[in-house]
């Protein structure tokens, strides 16, 4: 109980630095940390899947995040690319979705398919390897994806959803209408994943993947396809990770090139080690600490450098990123509600 | 296509060299080093910052100013000091960790953890603009047919020299042995008498120069930037896997030929306009080799599953 009562103080102590350190729009930088971290944790939770559940090492999440968030994207009306292109027909959002997240989940078969079968670092270099070609082929690609110039205009088909009560928070809070209801569905998406999750964590499914990533030998003996199983996981990890590019490129409002970077996997893995890997919402708080941690990153920017500019400002940002990795991973695997018997350290 | 052949041959020593170091620490400790690209990006960062003149308009150094001692010096200086680097990140970080049985898949994420902090550090001393080493600008000249400058062709020698003398050096000396049986099997390495953590610093040493050296040349075949050590790194990956990660020879030999492959392929008429592609190119390849061989070509089956 003790950790939950740890996790609570941290969320409510971020809560505090937030509304501290902004003296003015305040709430404004909230909902963008909290959509931000949202995004994220859902991303996280994929992962979670992947390495808490079954232990795959998977460094291309960008990659899954992309080809759902493009898929969706391009199916709905939207503006693409240099000369802005509109397309104005298109099918309804919630179909949309549906295929991207189809799209992810395929992607995730078609990486699965050559790597589960082989020892787990192979899947770590396939991944990360993945995510660099989706980078590659979306910048090269310019008739179908808008290349860097991307694809701008597609926010309404979410936007003509939102409420009422949406817009009479917003004004009465001083914060943006468009990106309080992407935060608002990306947390109900959360809680709803997490109860999926949970109830698939339980059932005899959930046990047999489990057993996958303590001890794949048993789970042949007892009859059970252990790779099939592993593409299960892999495939419902990639449409989580699917779903959280949607949300982002909602948040953005635009998509390109530069959006899906592999670099992005990283900021994830840092939420995920954070929170706990293996715990259902570990992953979710992970991403707030996360968030709450960059914005005092750049406060240190500030102090080394005059005025730092972008390059700076991610510099150190990523310069923390990657020792927060790196210290959690060695001093405590578990993260702040992970358990540490849920965790596989060890090559399969 | 011919005509890309010189440069395929550049980047096929470049990404040999590259796989050689990876696959043989890879093969004697079980970490797939995540940070290896970073140990390559040291070697030609510090050789930029040694040889530059303190005067120089380099737009790399922006709040440091370079030291400007002689290229070849500089070089040297740069290959020691990835060495001690190397033999530190062994001594402080992975060592430690060893002897309190970190899984594998910790260490890796260890190792990815290391790479994104060492590669930000570099673009927070440097800036995010390439830059070239203070050598002369020399005109390509016709040799068989193959277009090159002759400083290109004098690195493409040295760096088929240098692979020479690592095979040579795993060969014949009693340390490359050592290597060599750790790789194999570490316990009938012990029990022979060989001290395996000797080895395995030893390793880290010879990988961590070879990566700087790998640096270096790329820094003057192209150019050097923070982050040319992470695009390598994914062709070095492709380059291990087709050689067979593990191996030596094999790494080596799959690097190469993965280089080739790389520039030519920008001289296929469906790459027409898609120059960014080549590289997708080589790590569907990879995926590929995964799918059909996955102990690469000279790779044996007990490492892979």
């Amino acid at each position: 109980m003790n950790k939950y009562i740890t996790a609570s103080l941290l969320l409510l102590g971020c809560i505090a630095y937030i509304f501290s350190s902004n003296d003015t729009g305040s709430s404004r930088v909230f909902v963008n940390l909290i959509t931000f971290a949202g995004v994220y944790g859902l991303a996280a939770i994929g992962i979670n899947v992947h390495f808490g559940w079954t232990g795959l090492l998977n460094f291309g999440h960008a990659a899954f995040m992309g080809i759902g968030a493009y898929t969706t994207v391009l199916l709905i009306p939207h503006s693409l690319g240099r000369e802005g292109v509109v397309i104005s027909t298109g099918l309804p959002l919630p179909i949309a979705i549906i295929f991207g997240l189809i799209a992810s989940a395929l992607l995730g078969l078609l990486l699965g398919l050559p790597t589960l079968r082989l020892r787990g670092d192979y899947l770590a270099i396939v991944t990360i390897a993945a995510a660099e070609i989706f980078r590659l082929l979306v910048r090269d690609f310019e008739n179908l994806t808008g290349g860097v110039y991307g694809i701008i205009q597609f926010s309404d088909s979410l936007q003509v959803y939102r409420p009422n009560f949406v817009d009479v928070i917003s004004t009465r809070y001083d914060v943006s209408s468009a990106q309080l209801w992407v935060a608002i569905l990306t947390w109900i998406s959360i809680v709803l994943v997490i109860i999926i999750l949970s109830r698939l964590q339980k059932s005899p499914w959930g046990r047999a993947l489990r057993a996958v990533r303590e001890d794949e030998d048993a789970v042949r003996a007892l009859g059970k396809n252990a790779v099939w199983l592993k593409l299960q996981s892999f495939m419902l990890g990639a449409a989580i990770g699917g779903l959280s590019g949607i949300f982002l490129v909602f948040n953005y409002g635009t998509v390109q090139a530069s959006t899906f970077v592999p670099v992005l996997t990283f900021y994830i893995w840092a939420a995920l080690i954070l929170g706990g890997v293996g715990s259902l919402g570990g992953p979710a708080l992970g991403a707030i600490i996360f968030w709450v941690i960059i914005a005092g990153t750049d406060s240190i920017s500030r102090l080394l450098f005059e005025s730092p500019d972008g390059q700076q400002l991610a510099g150190v940002r990523f310069v923390i990123v990657g020792l927060l990795i790196m210290l959690f991973m060695i001093f405590r695997p578990s993260g702040i509600l992970g358990k540490k018997e849920e965790l596989l350290l060890d090559v399969k | 296509m011919i005509e890309q052949l010189g440069n395929g041959l550049l980047l096929g020593v470049i990404i040999a060299l590259g796989s050689v170091a990876l696959s043989l620490l890879y093969g004697v400790t079980r970490i797939v080093n995540f940070a290896h690209g970073e140990i390559i990006a040291l070697g030609a960062v510090m050789t930029l910052f040694f040889s530059s003149s303190p005067d120089s308009s380099l737009l790399f150094f922006d709040r440091y100013s370079p030291i400007g001692i002689n290229f070849f010096g500089s070089i040297v200086i740069s290959i020691i000091l990835c060495g001690i680097f190397g033999a530190s990140l062994e001594i402080f970080l992975f060592r430690p960790l060893r002897k309190n049985n970190f899984g594998n898949i910790a260490v890796l994420v260890v190792t990815i953890g290391l790479s994104i902090f060492l590669r930000h550090i570099y673009l927070l001393f440097a800036s995010a603009k390439p830059s070239s080493f203070i050598l002369e600008l020399q005109r390509r000249e016709d040799y068989f047919g193959i277009q090159l400058t002759p400083r290109n062709v004098q690195v493409l020698v040295l760096g088929f020299i240098v692979m020479i003398l690592v095979g040579l050096f795993l060969t014949y000396t009693k340390t490359g042995k050592a290597m060599r049986a750790v790789r194999d099997s570490s316990d009938l390495a012990s029990v022979s008498g060989i001290n395996s953590d000797n080895i395995i610093l030893v390793t880290w040493i010879f990988s961590s120069m070879l990566a700087g050296f790998t640096g270096i040349i790329q820094g003057v075949i192209n150019n050097v930037r923070w982050n040319m050590g992470f695009l390598i790194l994914l062709l070095i990956f492709a380059g291990t896997v087709l050689g067979g990660i593990g191996t030596s020879f094999g790494a080596m030999f799959g690097g190469f030929v993965i280089g080739v492959l790389v520039q030519l392929s920008v001289g296929l008429e469906f790459m027409d306009g898609h120059t960014e592609a080549k590289n997708a190119l080589a790590l569907g390849l990879m995926i590929l080799i995964l799918l059909i061989r996955p102990q690469g070509i000279f790779g044996t089956k007990d490492r892979i599953s």
